[in-house]
């Protein structure tokens, strides 16, 4: 008997080889076929007009309209966001629903790889910029790197929230990977990416202007609006891109955007007198008979704002954690809070944004020292830690740096009392206009300084690092505590959420201990709107940056 | 006449320069950093020193001041009056398009401060120490006291919770439509009036007081003409240099006021964008404002001069 294979029946003809091989091939690569053309076809936006909504009208939106200049990826301010986000998309966006999902939006799904140091987008096809250009992976890429590297000369305060992106990699024109040198948390780089600031910009607008769009007014985005008009401090119209890739929306057939400036009686006088139909950031006299109003929605929600005073850690006694802890102790805030609440709305917090997940829930907080209503505890410990630290007689003459701006003056005076009140602190006022305020506190001209600052995400390590690192862009005070940096850092590269809230409360417990600035209270939004606007709903949104986009908002009469 | 004029016009030349060596210096010498508004907090916050160096270019900021002078200059000459720090609008446009309704602020003003001010003053004058003169004093002294920004805040907040009423928010120019632009310059042309009204009155009652004791006036009744004519014929034509020349001074304060009085209305006239752009260090439009207020109130003060000459035949330049 033979070894060797037989031809003929039972044998392996040519033809069965043949066949064989193409059954085994398309075995093997079917999968991979079937899932490019899964990949190819593009979900839908999630965000889609509502089946009941009425099509056409003019919404009259009143908003900060007067930017320093027309860069969003420069700025920091409502009064670019506000206005220009209509225009523009973001490569995955927050839900307009709630303001906090994370879904898609130029890119249509995302892969993370399992280590987490990869990011994939896959992105739309047929998206076009407002000039008419295709909208492609390059200019992702032109968007990102400058957003992570910007040229000389350009200063984007997300930069930061990207520090671990290495290469950004064009894969193909619909597909983009971010290369991270380190694994970040997921939420983290989810969110960083749906900053409502990261707008995607076309790289030949970019190209052509150096990479500086300060001074360009209209440059192109893919948004559901396209620019009209624009009178500065005045007005800023926008009409419905008829080509917006999310077939169905926008609903409006234009934006009116006024320019009116935030808690200013002249945006209260114009909602209630109906000039317009939402008002953003209202005073609160004027939310309050708006919200009498029976046709009127009035919201209130968190935005991404401390107000606090720094204490410089040059000046011998405010070295003293024990000090900074007294001082710390002997605020009032449910008063400070009552102070203001004519003019600004607020609430109580600590060293981490109050309404996060990872920070001490309220009711606890309030348990706290320092945040009860009863003071007298508060001031007992605070009392003996001056003893302690060697200043029972109080502190004499400390240089009070003030803001010029309403809410800053009033606390200056109610903390004045208070620091005199109950830790013998004496202090002179020094209010200054806001430039000469940063000058002052970059310089390290002041004892203590009130202001405010500002996060991109609620993610302590966005603010951590901008706050309260030992080299932190608004770390006024000059803190270092080195514990609080090495858990810092921890806190940057823990990617397990349970593991990382605990790191979160540990971290707050050293700065209660240590302060590197005293925290006051943190912001709140105030809006009000006409009961014909649809398709809005800011209770639950996370500050008044990442959803501005109307284009899910309606008019039920226009 | 001639040589008269070019001394007056020599003086006012002079006067402006003045005035935009002082502005231009006591912009630079101010504290605050324009980039702060520029870049925002954040932005500042992060800025780095090479940054601060570029940027400070772009804005011609690190020429040298006599540098920056003689750009200045040389922007007035060209009419464009040189470009805001921010989004790069160019000064000359701003002031062709809120300009006008400053103006028509500032004007409406005035003719108020006329028609109120004027008929008060006689009615105090004629009868003085009557009942009219009293309350007519004690107005003119209450509109004097009265801060315009807080009258024209208590009219803005009575017709808003009385009729529901508010102005309309963006400028609409008068060839555009008459009576919205009415709406827009009416409130704070008002306020400014009565203020300036105020002081009219006052002057026209003490002049008109003195120029009734004068011969001439007494000559006349004598002649048996009836008080109407006598007041208005004789005695107000001489009363009136006086009040003009105050009319000069009040447009000053006019234009002064407005930058307040704008504000508290919401009109976005030149006089809110001088106040913004104090705020955000931007100064180039700060000093090129403050030069056209100089240059209206220095014309102002010239034609009154050669207005005297007109009104009194016995005035005559030298």
């Amino acid at each position: 008997m033979s070894d060797q294979p037989k031809l003929g029946r039972g044998r392996l003809s040519r033809r069965t080889f043949l066949r064989a091989a193409g059954v085994t091939g398309a075995a093997a690569l079917g999968p991979a076929v079937l899932r490019r053309r899964a990949e190819a076809q593009e979900t839908p936006s999630p965000v889609r007009p509502d089946p009941a909504a009425k099509r056409g009208g003019t919404l009259r939106y009143a908003v900060h309209n007067a930017p320093a200049h027309f860069d969003v990826h420069q700025s920091g301010t409502v009064a670019n966001i506000g206005p220009q986000s209509p225009m523009y998309d973001c490569l995955i966006r927050r839900d307009p629903k709630d303001g906090q999902a994370i879904i898609p939006d130029l890119a249509w799904k995302w892969d993370i790889s399992p280590d987490g140091k990869k990011y994939t987008f896959y992105l739309r096809k047929g998206v076009k910029f407002h000039d008419g250009a295709d909208f492609t992976a390059d200019d992702v890429k032109a968007t990102y790197e400058r957003i992570v590297r910007p040229p000389k000369g350009v200063v984007i305060p997300r930069s930061s929230l990207f520090t671990t992106v290495g290469d950004i990699v064009v894969v193909d024109p619909l597909k983009i990977e971010f290369r991270l040198t380190e694994a970040r948390p997921k939420a983290f780089m989810l969110g960083s990416f749906a900053s409502g600031w990261n707008i995607i910009v076309r790289k030949k607008t970019l190209e052509e202007n150096q990479g500086n769009l300060r001074q360009v007014m209209n440059f192109p985005g893919t948004g559901p609006y396209k620019h009209v008009s624009r009178r500065d401090k005045e007005i800023w119209i926008m009409e419905k891109n008829p080509n917006y890739w999310n077939k169905g929306l926008p609903l409006l057939d234009k934006l009116e955007i006024y320019h009116m400036m935030p808690f200013s009686p002249e945006l209260g006088s114009s909602f209630l007198s109906g000039k317009i139909d939402y008002a953003r950031l209202m005073d609160p006299v004027s939310w309050r008979k708006a919200k009498e109003m029976p046709n009127v929605t009035a919201a209130a929600f968190n935005q991404s704002v401390i107000q606090a005073f720094w204490m410089n850690m040059k000046k011998k006694p405010l070295a003293d954690p024990r000090v900074r802890r007294a001082i710390h102790l002997a605020m009032d805030r449910p008063t400070l809070v009552e102070v203001v609440k004519d003019t600004a709305p607020m609430q109580i917090g600590g060293f981490v944004y109050p309404f996060h997940e990872m920070s001490t829930p309220k009711a606890e907080l309030v348990k706290r020292l320092g945040y009860q209503t009863d003071m007298k505890p508060a001031v007992q410990e605070a009392r003996r830690l001056m003893q302690e630290a060697g200043y029972g007689q109080g502190i004499k003459g400390l240089d009070f740096v003030v803001r010029d701006i309403q809410t800053f003056k009033l606390w200056a005076v109610a903390i004045q009392a208070m620091l005199k009140e109950h830790i013998n602190i004496e202090t002179n006022l020094r209010t200054v206009q806001t430039s000469v305020w940063f000058d002052e506190a970059a310089a390290g001209n002041f004892d203590l300084a009130i202001s405010a600052i500002v996060s991109s995400l609620m993610d302590p390590s966005d603010y951590f690092t901008a706050w309260y690192g030992a080299n932190g862009p608004q770390n006024y005070s000059g803190w270092n505590n080195e514990q609080f940096q090495a858990l810092a850092k921890q806190i940057e590269r823990e990617l397990d959420d349970t593991k990382r809230k605990a790191m979160v409360r540990k971290a707050e417990d050293i700065l209660e201990q240590d302060p590197p600035l005293i925290p006051i209270s943190y912001e709140q939004i105030y809006d009000a709107y006409y009961n014909k606007v649809k398709g809005q709903n800011p209770s639950t949104f996370f500050g008044i940056y990442d959803v501005c986009r109307w284009d899910n908002v309606w008019l039920a009469q226009s | 006449m001639r040589k008269y004029l070019a001394r007056r016009a020599l003086f006012a030349l002079g006067t402006l320069v003045g005035v935009s060596l002082i502005i231009f210096i006591v912009l630079r010498i101010l504290p605050g950093d324009p980039l702060v508004a520029i870049l925002g907090v954040e932005g500042h916050a992060r800025m780095t020193p090479a940054d601060r160096v570029r940027i400070m270019q772009d804005l011609g900021l690190s020429d040298p001041l006599p540098v920056q002078y003689v750009h200045w200059l040389r922007d007035i000459a060209t009419g464009k009056l040189g470009k805001s720090f921010f989004r790069g609008d160019t000064v000359a446009e701003l002031i062709l398009h809120r300009g006008p309704i400053s103006a028509e602020i500032g004007l409406l003003a005035l003719i108020v401060s006329w028609l109120v001010g004027l008929p008060v003053g006689i009615v105090s004058a004629i009868k003085p120490n009557s009942w009219a003169d009293n309350v007519a004093r004690s107005l003119a002294i209450l509109f004097i006291a009265i801060p315009g920004f807080w009258l024209s805040m208590l009219i803005v907040l009575a017709l808003l919770f009385w009729f529901g009423y508010k102005a309309p928010l963006i400028i609409v120019h008068f060839w555009e439509s008459p009576w919205q632009n009415l709406q827009i310059v009416i409130g704070p042309a008002i306020v400014l009036g009565l203020a300036q009204g105020a002081y009219i009155a006052r002057m026209s009652r003490s002049c008109l007081l003195e120029v009734i004791g004068e011969d001439y006036v007494r000559t006349a009744r004598a002649k048996g003409a009836q008080e109407r004519h006598v007041v208005l014929g004789h005695a107000l034509p001489n009363a009136l240099l006086p009040v003009i020349t105050i009319s000069g001074v009040l447009l000053g304060f006019v234009l002064g006021g407005s930058v307040a009085v704008e504000q508290a209305f919401g009109v976005p006239g030149l006089g809110r964008s001088l106040v913004t752009a104090l705020i955000e260090r931007d100064i180039i439009v700060v000093q090129n404002l403050v030069l056209l207020y100089a240059v209206i109130f220095v014309l102002v003060n010239f034609f009154v001069d050669l207005s005297y000459a007109w009104l009194d035949p016995r005035i005559r330049y030298a």
